[in-house]
């Protein structure tokens, strides 16, 4: 079978109980990002998020599962930054999921102090990443219903 | 195996028009030709995206050698389906947090 990418694309929109500023800063002040990054289990320690808030600019963090120690890296370019409105980067592709991938986070204030955050993906798989990929989620999530029960 | 099969029907829809035809197939089966009337290009441009469908396991084609009318086959579709809500759920898990702390943050106001 031919290695061929195929791209595949995620919109998630929520609306934040909070004003657009406040957003913004969520996504780009590491003592902030640090407070909600990452999947429940795992902490992202303010000093190991690097962000260059600019086109170009990069945007890494490493990830430390709570349990047992362990780390995961994220590595990012931030292709566009339009304050307070719209952050978008690239991902590099990461051997345990996926061949890249391009996250986009677009803010609207909603002018009763609440904002709509709409977070849309594409993501590049092969077949071979994409079941590693599906295969490390369904580790965490085994994991996650084991630590909760 | 099974990760072959999820590569395969990704691909297959990766383009517009097979996933258009997948539309109509969900409405009921359908021929060749059914399927390339709302289309413009040619019954064999449509049946050639019919042989990527059926590759991949999202479509299954009746015997009768003339007709072989086309219909969806729900089975992959689900796994490839599976496999992007496992991703958004990871985003999803991020995004609960996110809000948590946004509320948080503006319960005490002094801390932000």
């Amino acid at each position: 079978m031919p290695e061929t990418a195929t791209a595949q694309v995620i919109t998630i929109t929520r609306i934040l109980d909070a004003p657009r500023e406040l957003v913004w800063r969520a996504w780009t002040e590491p003592e902030q990002l640090a407070r909600w990054w990452g999947t429940r289990g795992w902490s992202t320690p303010p000093e190991r998020i690097t962000m260059e808030v600019r086109p170009g600019g990069s945007f890494r963090l490493t990830s430390v599962c709570d349990e047992d120690g362990r780390t995961m890296a994220t590595e990012a370019v931030y292709l566009e930054v339009v304050e307070p409105e719209r952050l978008s980067f690239s991902e590099a592709p990461r051997e345990d999921c996926h061949e890249g991938a391009v996250g986009t986070v677009s803010l609207t204030a909603l002018g009763d102090g609440r904002t709509e955050m709409v977070f849309h993906s594409t993501i590049q798989t092969t077949g071979e990443l994409g079941g590693n990929a599906q295969a490390g989620l369904e580790r965490a999530f085994d994991r996650l219903a084991e630590h909760l029960s | 195996m099974a990760v072959d099969q999820l590569s395969t029907t990704f691909a297959a829809l990766a383009d517009p028009t097979r996933r258009a035809i997948l539309a109509r197939l969900a409405e009921g089966e359908a021929t060749v030709n059914q399927l390339a009337e709302p289309f413009p290009i040619t019954v064999q441009a449509v049946s050639k995206h019919l042989k990527v469908l059926e590759r991949a396991g999202l479509i299954m084609r009746g015997r009768s050698a003339q007709l072989r009318p086309s219909r969806l086959h729900g089975e992959a579709l689900k796994e490839a389906a599976d496999w992007l809500a496992r991703y958004r759920r990871f985003w999803e898990d991020r995004f609960d947090r996110l809000d948590e702390h946004l509320r948080e943050l503006q319960r005490r106001p002094g801390d932000a």
